[in-house]
């Protein structure tokens, strides 16, 4: 059985909130025809594309004595557990029990089956408890769906808890220090005074005194599944289109691990959107991943206990609120 | 580089975006426009003008001209 009800608080606060949609790796990790194993809130799962290239993603364990499905046989419509042959269809039902024809395994749904959709490059599931089976509504980040945007993803696994990960995305006054020396962040103040504005999808933390200079602000969206946006000025050297634009998530892996997705996104039609394509793959896709380097050396540093220890100051306001926010819900969760 | 399909953790791949290494040819080409966007401007006759300047031609070695230079924009960017 996966993501049961009875998990306490501490554990989903750990390993991920359930209920909602997370990215889980991107598309081209399975390829058609092809299987992959994946650990996301703390459990293993199994990504099976058909060769149509249909996706479906399975608990990793068959029902039979709980072997890895993923150590099994691709049979183009279900997967057969290497164990003993046991068939499970990409719905989670046993189709066949090939040591035991009849058994009353067979045409049970077994294994938990979660639903997909993929999403500009990434799979997202939906990581519904025993009682919400059923996805809830998915809205997805606008700037991905935008016909005047343009976006490349970036999907890094980070040896953080997915916690850090967030909460270093709410942190824009990291940008003037971490990423002081980066090709994007070198510049404004390194004293600001920051405001948290309501939405309807979550909430904006936002310097009150500078805006289009550094990583000024952020919005946390919460719409099916968790998201921030935020926007960050280019040097004139990339070109006419303004600034780029991040879309980040994060998946929890386990307690200890992350695998952050950034879509690094710009509006930007035409030839300009066609330099920018040129110049990102060539150049500036090293620059950025730079500046992602520079936060993952500093967020895998972080002591374990970094979140029990602290002595916060007023730019913390927006960690402050997400740790809140996601600490409510895991004790939701957990009731 | 990771196997992204078998690879184990971590996946940490600078590059995501690309299909090739890029050429010599479409090094020196983005590096000029790097410093053409930087010093002319961003209007469009105003790159071709500063990448003519700097004798960086098309593949063929044809100065540029607005639609040349957008139609190898556009599969240089697809």
């Amino acid at each position: 059985m996966t993501l049961s009800t009875s998990a306490t608080a501490d554990h989903i606060y750990a390993n991920g909130l359930r209920n909602q949609w997370h990215a889980v790796v991107p598309s081209r990790f399975v390829a058609p025809g092809g299987m992959r194993k994946v650990t996301a809130l703390g459990e293993q799962w199994l990504l099976f594309r058909r060769s149509d290239g249909t996706l479906a993603m399975l608990a990793d364990r068959c029902p039979h004595r709980g072997a890895p499905l993923s150590l099994g046989k691709h049979l183009g419509d279900r997967v057969a557990c290497w164990y003993h042959g046991v068939e499970v269809e990409t719905d989670g039902t046993v189709s066949s029990v090939p040591g035991l024809p009849g058994c009353n395994l067979e045409g049970k749904k077994l294994v938990t089956s979660l639903p997909v959709r993929e999403v500009s490059g990434a799979i997202l599931a939906w990581f519904g408890d025993e009682e919400h089976p059923e996805p809830a509504e998915l809205t997805l980040p606008d700037p991905l769906t935008d016909p005047e945007a343009d976006a490349f993803l970036c999907y890094a696994e980070w040896d953080v808890p997915w916690r850090f990960a967030m909460e270093n995305l709410l942190d824009p006054m990291h940008g003037a220090f971490l990423h002081h020396d980066s090709h994007t962040m070198f510049d404004g103040d390194t004293t600001a005074k920051f405001r948290i504005r309501e939405t309807d999808r979550g909430y904006f933390f936002e310097k009150t005194d500078q805006r289009g200079v550094n990583f000024d602000w952020v919005e946390l969206c919460r719409t099916g599944v968790d998201w921030v946006d935020l926007s960050i000025p280019y040097p004139p050297s990339a070109g006419p289109g303004g600034p780029f634009g991040i879309v980040g998530m994060a998946c929890p892996v386990d307690a200890g691990r992350t695998g952050v997705f950034f879509w690094r996104y710009r509006r930007v039609q035409g030839w300009q959107r066609d330099a920018w394509r040129f110049l990102y793959k060539t150049l500036i896709e090293k620059r950025h991943w730079d500046v992602l380097e520079q936060d993952r050396v500093m967020l895998e540093a972080m002591p374990a206990d970094a979140d029990q220890r602290e002595n916060l100051y007023q730019h913390d306001l927006g960690v402050v609120r997400l740790r809140r926010l996601y600490r409510t819900a895991a004790e939701a969760q957990s009731a | 580089m990771t196997d992204p399909v078998n690879g184990a953790w971590p996946y940490l791949d600078v590059h995501q975006s690309r299909t090739h290494e890029p050429t010599p040819y479409e090094y020196k080409l983005a590096a000029t426009l790097e410093e053409v966007f930087t010093h002319e401007g961003h209007e469009l006759a105003d790159v071709v003008r500063g990448l003519n300047a700097r004798q960086v031609h098309a593949a063929d070695g044809a100065p540029w001209t607005e639609e040349s230079f957008r139609a190898e924009m556009n599969r240089l960017g697809a």
